[in-house]
């Protein structure tokens, strides 16, 4: 309780050094997940991260904070749960209440095809040992009272993957809670700071060039999600990445009526409702590529009416801001973390599209092995970037939560 | 304006209040005596009036069931039912208003300094979530609302008709342009209504502006967002409850923003107490509602703005105990209300105090289009700049009249716990002071961490008066504190307008309502409905009723509707070539006449999609896709013409067609009598198509065969669809024909081993793991997926799709896991019980180890672990002698 009234600095303003030993680009939750596992379990210190907006101004502050591990694949599974059992105590860790809330979360089905895919995640998801399974609407009912399941939408909600250790989190908690565990490492944490063009000579790089000088450095971290390919390009790096804009919107607040997170695939939209009161809805990725962050009408409508088939109450209810990030998308929707094979001292975590928020603290713990050991965690092999050269793509597509 | 005989009576809190029309409902309850209005988020103090302008949190009501409602723009109804929201047991006693006390324990960001202990927070949440939020959601079974959605163009939209916006409209349709002016308010004017400005003769531009015959005036809609292009989203409310609430998508070449400048209130301790307004909301309620909210006021504010309010309100017969500057007030004192306000060297005595508050350039449209605010220290404001192409700002928007003497940047020292920069969520300058320190000194991470501008109010109310605190507070100029970003919606809409009216249609093929007479249960296939079977009158189960089908199909013969396939025409020169470049396979060599299966891979060699190809002619191609992918497969060939120059013509026949599949070893005498085709295979062989009668209708005939029996697949015009179902099934009557459904079909074709790709392949199947590594023809010119498949073709799969029998009398269901020693090996893609076998079969993924014949494996079925054997060949005519007969 005393903490309460201690009035202490989250973090420093550091200089920016001339050197390190490896700059992170995209001081993110991965950024900052993998600076905070280099320090706290590898010793490193001598690491900047660089960001070239405001901390948290990317994907970790755009995410719809969703949590959860009821994946398709077995490698998909064994990764997110990792990643939910960090979560789960990461607020004890950092000392920092992440308002991390298990509510529980709900996949529906409206149709056969979309019941089936379901059926398969309950079915992998439980052979591996997660708390996932499949009910039907009288029990939807008691989790969700004020969800439509009658006969009225156009597709009725026919059952539900339930999988009760989901939830949401404080997203910009989670970004502010290791950037203050790094900076009483002594990790550097630089805002403001656009990379413009990394210095490669014989296959490493040299050092980073920033709005605010040259960086020399050991090893560069690439975690800049919807960017990842253009700071890949600056140091010749080429990966199967595109990016597509993402968008959601929150509503006014309303007294608690809703605590689960409510997915549909079919109607391309989540709901949940924070301890705030507000709505926070998410939609699709947009069709298109593009880099722009600005909303779109279309989308906005579109989230709306699919919420109102699921809450068609909710009509009267205000949207009080729409926005969009940027994701990184791989053909086959599962990351891509590893070394580069143009250029040695490149790591890469990227290529987590819709799913990065959730990934973040076992992909900093695996890349921060990674980078302090030379060695891929057996975790995250399946997601080398030499994969798709391979052909040997993770089946992570067919589960994505909002997508056909 | 009022006229006292014309009474309204409206219900607050299940209490009659009478109103006048032309009141709003904040209005009528003010004038029936209320003062308290709302509590607020986080201590629950009393707020009451403040902006009258829809700006502020202060107003939020539930109106006839719906939350959150701004009553001081919401006009009054007969009838209408009010409530208070937020407030246990009522507005003047609200018991947790108790919390203001323990403030001390809730500084700024506590919850994220304790409860960091997973287990005290899952036991505080609970009690979090209920004391949070403001409105309460309508009932599940409250009626839906009534919306809808319109569509407009116009050369030139005006935003705001006050009088920069109403000379702007004027002077652009008097130019000859079709101009659409959206105004808020319930009439034109802005802030003439109630202000008092010499040079403005707001009676003549009204009148004008409704003389002009290209000129549409929207008064009472707002402007929500102004997106790429110039599309303008603007919110109709309905004037009467049977009307709809009404989006208006607007395009228009230029848009001129004239949205005026609102005013923000002042930073002192206990600035938010009940009877602390603003001046614009003070003359509101004095001019367009004729109350005086007081007898004694004290004006805070500085010349020049101050003088015009106090000649108003000493006018309107209010006292004015004093007239003091912003920097001098010490706090305002009162426990219900506002009783006193304390400067540096006096107290004044009052029931009513006025701020001349910031003016602020309502430059919200303007920043979410792209616009630049700039700091312009002479008017105190920021200003809009760098507007976007096509977009332009006139009136106060722009700075005008702006002056920085009556706008100063809030200055207080020291920061308070009392002055309430938020008033939404309650955060005050002490708030914003200590997360500044603590490092949030970024205006945008300020925000996030105090959620100040987050709330209801979307920082009209707080965002100048927080960048002022963050630029004091770290030593920056208001300039480099800079604004956080703009996004729409500006001000928020509701859920209802954005969706508008329920519009999810239902796509029925053209022999709907033949099933619907033989008894079909639907299936929803995305937007089609399809018979999943025929129920039959004897009330047989479903197994029944579809072994019955089957059966009539594998022993007789049966009738399905396959209308919903994709139906593609194609012609051209070169559509051989374009399908040699879209499908793994080759049909460049295909001859008139002929059939052939066709699959769609993608770069990396997934199946994206299969169909049949059929070439009528030497340039004219007829193509099937599935029911789910026609668009996808239309977009796919189109993009893969681009650029290419080929001779194709591709036309979408799909609603255009009706289809049927008849099969059964007596579909050919059921045919025979209704068409003039030979159907004897030596005219008509396997994989042969021709055009054709049939039963009066020009059709296109394919011998396939999906379920395994010798079958034609028969595309017919639409309108006669109904007329050649009926007619095979007169035909079928001595055979004892029967239609059948999916599910049937799914069990026909299943015995067959024929897949379904988007059921049994998912998003990463390649043709060689699901065992047609025969459809890439790797020796052809390059096409899409060649490399990718050329690789897989020499690269033994990890896992192939196999056919399985149970050895027991169980029934997986479908996706049910195949497990091998304990271990998750892979999965059931589709199995049914099959009469032909006696036990249930299937498809299923398994180690490409496993997927020979005789393999053990287990399947779960329904948490159980049942065994199953895998077999390498179809369950029924493998070899395919019944197709070709």
């Amino acid at each position: 309780m005393l903490k309460l009234f201690k009035k202490e600095r989250m973090w420093q303003r550091p200089e920016l050094k001339r050197r390190y030993d490896l700059v992170i680009v995209g001081a993110g939750v991965h950024g900052l997940a993998t600076a905070y596992y280099l320090g706290s379990q590898h010793g490193y210190r001598n690491i900047a991260l660089v960001d070239k907006g405001y901390l948290g101004n990317g994907s970790s502050g755009r995410n719809t904070a969703i949590i959860r591990s009821n994946y398709r694949t077995p490698e998909g599974i064994l990764c997110y749960d990792a990643s939910v059992k960090l979560y789960e105590n990461l607020s004890r860790e950092l000392e920092w209440n992440l308002l991390f809330s298990q509510c529980g979360h709900l996949t529906l089905g409206h149709t056969d095809a979309s019941v089936t895919g379901l059926r398969i995640r309950a079915e992998n998801n439980q052979a591996l040992g997660i708390d996932s399974r499949i009910i039907y609407p009288d029990e939807i009912r008691r989790l969700v009272p004020a969800m439509d399941l009658s006969s009225r939408p156009r597709f009725p909600v026919l059952a539900a993957l339930y999988h009760p250790p989901g939830g949401i989190i404080r997203h910009d908690a989670v970004v502010w809670g290791l950037a203050r565990a790094c900076d009483r490492m002594g990790i550097g944490i630089h805002p403001h700071t656009t990379v413009t063009g990394m210095r490669v000579e014989n296959g490493s790089v040299q050092s980073v060039v920033t709005n605010r000088g040259e960086i020399v450095t050991s090893a560069v971290l690439n975690a800049t999600a919807g960017w990842a390919s253009t700071i890949g390009k600056m140091a010749g790096v080429s990966m199967p990445i595109v990016s597509h804009p993402l968008q959601a919107c929150v509503t006014e607040p309303l007294k608690p009526f809703l605590n689960k997170v409510i997915v549909s695939a079919t109607l391309h939209v989540y709901v949940n409702q924070t301890d705030k009161g507000e709505l926070v809805i998410g939609a699709e990725i947009d069709p298109y590529q593009s880099y722009s962050m600005r909303a779109t009408l279309p989308t906005l409508e579109q989230m709306a009416t699919y919420t109102l088939e699921l809450f068609p109450q909710l009509h009267g209810l205000r949207v009080l801001r729409q926005w969009t990030g940027v994701c990184d998308m791989t053909p086959d929707y599962a990351p891509i973390i590893g070394t580069a094979q143009e250029v040695k001292n490149f790591f890469m975590d990227v290529g987590w599209g819709t799913y990065g928020f959730k990934a973040a603290p076992i992909a900093g713990k695996c890349t921060a092995a990674l980078i302090a050991t030379g060695k891929a965690p057996k975790l995250i092999e399946p997601f080398s970037p030499a994969r798709f050269a391979a052909g040997q793509l993770v089946g992570e597509k067919a589960a994505a939560a909002v997508s056909t | 304006m009022s006229c006292p005989k014309d009474k309204i009576t409206l219900e607050f809190n299940g209490k009659p209040v009478t109103a006048r029309p032309g009141d709003t409902v904040a209005s009528a309850l003010y004038r029936s005596g209320q003062r308290i209005f709302t509590r607020s988020f986080k201590y629950h103090r009393r707020r009451g009036l403040l902006c009258l302008a829809g700006k502020c949190p202060n107003c939020l009501m539930n109106v006839d069931g719906a939350p959150n409602v701004r009553t001081c723009i919401t006009l009054v109804r007969a009838g209408m039912r009010v409530t208070h929201q937020n407030a246990s047991p009522s507005l003047e006693n609200d018991w947790l208003s108790v919390v203001q006390h323990f403030d001390r324990l809730m500084p700024v960001g506590w919850y994220y300094k304790t409860m960091t202990d997973p287990r005290v927070w899952h036991t505080a949440e609970p009690f979090v979530r209920k004391i949070a939020g403001l409105g309460t959601p309508p009932s599940p079974d409250a009626v839906s609302g009534n919306y809808e959605h319109a569509y407009r163009h116009s050369d030139v939209a005006i935003i705001g008709g006050g009088p920069a916006g109403l000379k702007a409209a004027i002077s652009e349709a008097e130019n000859g342009r079709q101009v659409t002016l959206v105004d808020d308010q319930p009439e034109l004017g802005g802030h003439l209504r109630y202000t008092k400005i010499a040079e403005a003769a707001l009676p003549e531009l009204v009148a004008k502006v409704q003389t002009l015959p290209n000129m549409q005036v929207l008064n009472g809609s707002y402007c929500f967002g102004l997106y790429e292009g110039n599309l303008l989203g603007i919110v109709q409310p309905r004037r009467d409850p049977d009307d709809a609430e009404r989006l208006i998508h607007l395009r228009a070449g230029r848009v001129v923003v004239a949205t005026g400048a609102y005013e923000s209130p002042l930073l002192f301790p206990n600035n938010d107490l009940v009877g602390v307004m603003l001046s614009t909301g003070v003359l509101r309620l004095i001019h367009l509602h004729g109350i005086i909210p007081g007898k004694v006021a004290v004006v805070i504010g500085q010349s020049p703005l101050v003088e015009p309010v106090v000649a108003d309100l000493r006018e309107a017969g209010l006292q004015i105990a004093a007239t003091v500057a912003p920097k001098s007030v010490v706090r305002a004192i009162g426990k219900k209300y506002v009783t006193r306000i304390e400067t540096r060297d006096a107290r004044h005595a009052c029931d009513l105090v006025v701020m001349c508050g910031h003016r602020i350039p309502d430059a919200g449209l303007l920043h979410q289009a792209g616009a630049r605010l700039e700091w312009n220290a002479g008017k105190g404001a920021f200003i809009p700049t760098d507007l976007p192409a096509h977009v332009s700002a006139v009136g106060q928007v722009t700075g005008e009249s702006l002056s920085a003497a009556a706008t100063l940047p809030p200055v207080l020292d020291p920061a308070s716990k009392r002055a309430f920069v938020c008033l939404c969520s309650d955060v005050s300058s002490q708030d914003l002071a200590n997360a500044i320190d603590e490092g949030f000194d970024h205006i945008e991470t300020l925000k996030r961490y105090t959620t100040t501008t987050m709330g209801p109010c979307q920082g009209r109310m707080c965002q100048l008066p927080a960048i002022g605190v963050c630029a004091r507070q770290t030593n920056h100029s208001m300039a480099e504190t800079g604004v956080t970003t703009g996004r729409p919606p500006n001000p928020g809409v509701t859920l209802g307008a954005l969706a508008g009216a329920r519009h999810h249609p239902t796509r029925r093929t053209p022999m709907h309502y033949e099933h619907e007479a033989a008894g079909a249960a639907w299936l929803d296939m995305g937007e089609w409905k399809r018979s999943r079977y025929y129920q039959s009158p004897m009330g047989a189960s479903e197994k029944q009723c579809v072994e019955q089908e089957y059966r009539a199909v594998r022993e007789r013969v049966g009738l399905i509707d396959v209308s919903t396939l994709g139906k593609l025409d194609l012609k051209g020169r070169d559509v051989g070539r374009l399908l040699d470049h879209v499908y793994a396979g080759r049909f460049s060599d295909l001859r008139p006449g002929r059939t052939r299966y066709g699959v769609i891979c993608d770069e990396a060699g997934i199946m994206l999609d299969d169909g049949t190809v059929s070439r009528l002619a030497d340039d004219h191609f007829f193509v099937t896709t599935t029911t789910g992918n026609l668009d996808f497969v239309l977009q796919w060939m189109n993009w893969w013409l681009v650029g290419t120059n080929w001779d194709v013509y591709i036309t979408n026949l799909t609603s255009g067609l009706a289809a049927v599949n008849l099969a059964g070893p007596n579909a050919r005498e059921v045919l025979k009598p209704l068409t003039d085709c030979d159907l004897s295979t030596a005219a008509f062989p396997y994989m042969a198509c021709r055009v054709a009668q049939v039963a009066g209708a020009e059709a296109i005939l394919m011998r396939i065969g999906f379920v395994g029996e010798t079958g034609w697949e028969i595309h017919f015009p639409a309108e006669s669809g109904p007329d050649v179902w009926k007619a095979v099934m007169e035909a079928g009557r001595k055979f004892d024909i029967k239609p059948f459904g999916i599910e049937a079909q799914r069990l026909l074709r299943l015995e067959k081993r024929h897949i379904i790709v988007g059921v049994d392949s998912d998003a990463l199947t390649n043709p060689f793991e699901a065992g047609m590594g025969w459809v890439p023809k790797l020796d052809k010119e390059d096409f899409i997926g060649r490399s990718a498949l050329a690789r897989l073709a020499t690269q033994p799969p990890k896992q192939k799709l196999a056919c399985f029998i149970m050895n027991e009398a169980d029934l997986p269901e479908d996706g049910a896991a195949i497990m091998i020693g304990g271990q998750l090996a892979g999965r059931v893609t589709s199995a049914r019980f099959s009469p032909g076998q006696g036990k249930a079969i299937g498809l299923a993924w398994v180690p490409a180890e496993t997927a020979r014949e005789g393999a053990e494996v287990q399947v779960r079925v329904r948490g159980r672990v049942a065994r199953a054997r895998i077999t390498e060949k179809a369950f029924y005519d493998p070899d395919g002698a019944r197709l070709r007969m």
